[in-house]
């Protein structure tokens, strides 16, 4: 049965569009402000840079991208099979340090291979591609395998039982029934990874790669002209929106019943050999993208610590611990109110709606710099009009920092709670209206409750997310607020991994805390994105 | 009825929002005598701002960041900024800085008397506080006649043994502007292209291009001069030398560490005091702190750097190198520099 209830909806629909309206534009406007630069294009930066640079750059860029996501597709998937079919000692812990990597930033598990390997490679064999793209792929292919696992559980017993009794083997049952049904969330775990490689600077640059997001900083920092950056960055933004329409484009037609199914698949037990062969896999794998960079840093720490080298930028180790996690936690909150609000409101605005949540996610597609450039010029834009009266200003504030990091990571929080939000009966919301709840009590009420699971998976991914995140906190972070990510920053760029080692392990550690928090939501049916 | 987990949520909620409240309630701004600076040189400079406070009682702000970043911030903040005096780790920084209106002019003596008029821009906007070197490195084990041009790392003989920084870095950028304005942007041109020929090691940190020459991957680089007397703290016997470049035409390219008043200063008497203290009285603390050499000539350089003997510095340079930052990013392009 439908029920519709047109008198409700339009009476109490113009303050709801109101705030929805406002809502998304406050969030997508560093976006619109860095896009709208196109309006009017730098022909002389474009034409010089198609003459010099360009080319090399988009060359290195497709064969990052391509070799990254194509690298964590293989191992993210791969693993996500072995934990999910298979059977082995310690299963479980093994699942949760296979997720680990996402704690360990690019650009920490980049300077800890680049130093390793400088011996045996000599340092002009380990400034390489496929070494950048190798240290790129060990810390990114989480985001596939979490989509993959939780494919992979939903999928249960029955298709892949009804293949093995039509007599197929269990690797054809891998790639001829799980591995198709799980395409939609292997492109959406691709997504996050081809963003996380097509905005990356920190580590590209460790290992000499000229990408595009690169390129954007050396034309926004070599020239000073902040508005021919910005084109060059909406290049990155458009070329990563057309692969994914690309992808859902061809997706289109090919449905799979994603219901999950009655019954959980129960694990293969397997021969001894075999099992200590995936353990050992497994094993290898954290070895790579954790336990090395652990214990090298650790290593650098207990260095700094005998030669009394251990200074910090300002203040100790529990000076930057709370300034990180004070940045975490209210980003967080802003973003999984915001991403609540957007993600309620936008559902009973039809496809004007979904196309505004869409536009508040944009920032999650553009280089950290240029989404801090346009926040930069709407916060300074704020602070002429006094939107914030009493003389606070707000460029340089710790408002105007989460401000900037929210407009960036509100797609995390957003994608989540909505993909969530999804999984509530729209009878259910019916039958509350009917019996006269308000939308505001139905959200609280039905709704809410439901994506919890989700809005706790959401908000341990933006704190994974957070705890890295660099470029932004560097250019607007307020006076004498240096969190981790800054101290290892001002470290690495002179070389002093000594100094480096202590905080990138606090990082890590609340990271590899986060990713629990995340597994755990996950195996109680939280959904990530839609 | 509501639900315990319901409630416990709500309270979650409460106390996180709390304690936002009270991080952001921290943030009023700071009165009583004190300097707010932005710097894009963070070696060591804590110690230097503990002393000026120690001597005159003013608290000193900082925060830190690549030169560029701290300008793009400036512009951005306007008349609201609450940064006092900027500082840049390269000539040509500050200079586009005072160029985009965001240096304010100062008129001291004390500045003046102890700046030579080289080191400090026409309009008194900014003035050097130490002076960098950009020179030669070379392998005292693997060779023995080290160039003494810029011009001749472009040798055939330097082929696959070059270590340079890439050029998105300022250093390489003033190094160049200095060849353009020395040589035309032709022949500027020929010489970067001819480095490239040579299939440089690029590697993005000085530190690490004098670890490389010791390592073997490479035997003659390009290096400011202060990276080398930390490594030799550490290992008296590191196999690194010195070649003092151009020391028969126009001298060593001489870069600057250097400071200015912002335009929206709101406390610049005291500002103008630290200026004044850094280029005086904190001349030696502020270049030994990093081994550079002092921008005033009367004050001793760092007893670790006598042995490297004395050379001459292209002194003519300096001003120009902000002029010219644009034509040397454009150099470096054309040439295929990294």
């Amino acid at each position: 049965m439908t029920v519709t209830l047109p008198s409700i909806a339009t009476r109490r629909s113009l303050p709801g569009w109101a705030t929805f309206v406002a809502l998304t534009a406050l969030v997508a406007s560093p976006v619109i402000v860095v896009v709208s630069s196109i309006v009017d294009p730098t022909e002389s930066m474009w034409s010089e840079l198609w003459a010099t640079r360009l080319p090399g750059m988009i060359r290195d860029t497709i064969t990052l991208a391509l070799t990254v996501v194509g690298g964590s597709l293989v191992l993210g998937t791969g693993l996500a099979w072995l934990v999910t079919a298979y059977d082995f000692p310690a299963r479980r812990v093994i699942t949760w340090l296979l997720v680990t990597p996402l704690a360990v930033p690019g650009y920490v598990a980049g300077f800890v291979w680049l130093d390793t390997l400088s011996g045996p490679l000599g340092a002009r064999g380990v400034r390489s591609i496929w070494l950048c793209a190798a240290a790129l792929v060990v810390t990114l292919y989480p985001y596939v395998f979490l989509f993959a696992r939780a494919s992979f559980k939903a999928q249960g017993a029955d298709a892949r039982d009804a293949a093995r009794t039509l007599g197929v083997g269990p690797t054809r049952a891998f790639f001829r029934v799980a591995l198709p049904m799980a395409r939609p969330a292997l492109a959406a775990g691709s997504a996050l990874v081809l963003m996380e490689v097509l905005t990356d600077i920190g580590t590209v640059r460790l290992f000499n790669v000229s990408t595009v997001a690169d390129g954007v900083m050396r034309v926004w920092f070599g020239t000073g002209d902040r508005g021919a950056a910005a084109e060059l960055a909406c290049l990155l933004v458009v070329s990563a929106a057309t692969l994914i329409a690309l992808e859902r484009g061809l997706r289109r037609g090919a449905r799979f019943s994603t219901r999950p199914s009655e019954r959980p698949s129960s694990p293969i037990v397997l021969r001894r050999g075999t099992r200590f062969g995936i353990v050992g896999l497994c094993v290898a794998v954290i070895a790579v993208a954790v336990a090395v960079p652990i214990v090298r840093l650790t290593d650098w720490a207990l260095d700094a610590r005998r030669s009394g080298n251990a200074q910090t930028v300002a203040g100790g180790v529990w000076h930057h611990t709370s300034s990180s996690l004070t940045l975490v936690i209210a980003t967080c909150v802003v973003c999984v109110g915001g991403g609540i609000t957007i993600a309620l409101l936008a559902r009973r605005r039809g496809s004007l709606g979904r196309l505004l949540s869409r536009l508040a996610s944009l920032g999650y597609a553009m280089p950290g710099p240029v989404v801090a450039v346009g926040a930069l010029i709407t916060l300074a834009a704020f602070d002429r009009i006094g939107l914030v009266p009493n003389g606070v200003v707000l460029v340089g504030s710790f408002a105007g920092l989460v401000f900037a990091l929210s407009t960036r990571f509100m797609a995390v929080a957003f994608q989540g709670i909505d993909a969530g939000l999804d999984r509530v009966a729209p009878s259910a919301v019916a039958s509350a209206r009917t019996l006269g709840a308000r939308a505001s009590r139905v959200a609280w009420s039905v709704e809410l409750p439901a994506a919890r699971t989700s809005v706790v998976a959401a908000t341990a991914l933006l704190t994974v997310d957070l705890m890295k995140e660099l470029p932004i906190t560097l250019l607007l972070r307020p006076f004498g607020f240096d969190s981790l990510s800054v101290w290892v920053w001002q470290a690495t760029s002179e070389s002093l991994w000594e100094q480096a080692a202590v905080p990138s392990l606090v990082m890590v550690a609340v990271g590899m805390l986060a990713v629990g928090a995340l597994l755990a939501a996950l195996d109680r049916g939280a959904e990530v994105a839609s | 009825m509501r639900s315990p987990r319901r409630t416990r949520f709500g309270f979650t909620i409460a106390v996180v929002l709390a304690a936002l409240a009270a991080a952001c309630g921290g943030d009023s701004k700071n009165d009583g005598a004190s300097v707010t600076v932005y710097t894009g040189r963070h070696y060591g400079i804590e110690g230097v701002f503990d002393e000026f406070t120690a001597a005159t009682g003013i608290e000193v702000r900082f925060t830190t960041g690549s030169d560029p970043e701290l300008r793009e911030r400036l512009l951005a903040e306007g008349d609201n900024t609450p940064a006092d005096l900027v500082m840049t780790a390269d000539a040509a920084n500050i200079e586009l800085a005072a160029a985009a209106g965001l240096l304010a002019s100062v008129d001291s003596e004390a500045l003046t008397a102890a700046i030579p008029s080289e080191l400090r821009s026409a309009d008194n906007t900014w003035f050097a506080l130490s002076r960098r070197l950009r020179v030669i490195m070379y392998s005292t084990e693997r060779v023995t006649e080290p160039p003494t041009t810029y011009a001749a790392l472009g040798d055939a003989e330097w082929s696959g043994r070059l270590c340079l920084r890439p050029s998105t870095h300022p250093y390489t950028q003033s190094l160049v502007a200095s060849l353009i304005l020395h040589l035309g942007e032709d022949e500027a041109l020929r010489v970067v292209e001819s480095w490239v020929a040579n299939d440089p090691l690029y590697i993005n940190s000085d530190t690490d291009i004098l670890k490389a020459i010791a390592a073997g991957d490479c035997d003659v680089a390009l290096a400011n001069t202060y990276y080398l007397p930390r490594l030799l703290a550490e290992d008296p016997s590191f196999p690194v030398a010195i070649s003092w470049p151009e020391q028969d035409s126009t001298g060593a390219h001489l870069n600057v560490s250097a400071a200015g008043i912002t335009t929206s200063s709101p406390n610049r008497e005291a500002a103008i005091r630290l200026l004044e203290w850094l280029a005086t009285t904190g001349q030696s603390t502020f270049s030994d702190a990093n081994f550079e050499y002092p921008a005033d000539p009367n004050v001793a350089p760092a007893s670790a750097l006598t042995a490297f003997g004395g050379f001459v510095a292209d002194l003519a340079a300096v001003r120009e190198l902000g002029r010219l930052n644009p034509r040397a990013v454009e150099v470096l392009s054309a040439a295929g520099y990294e």
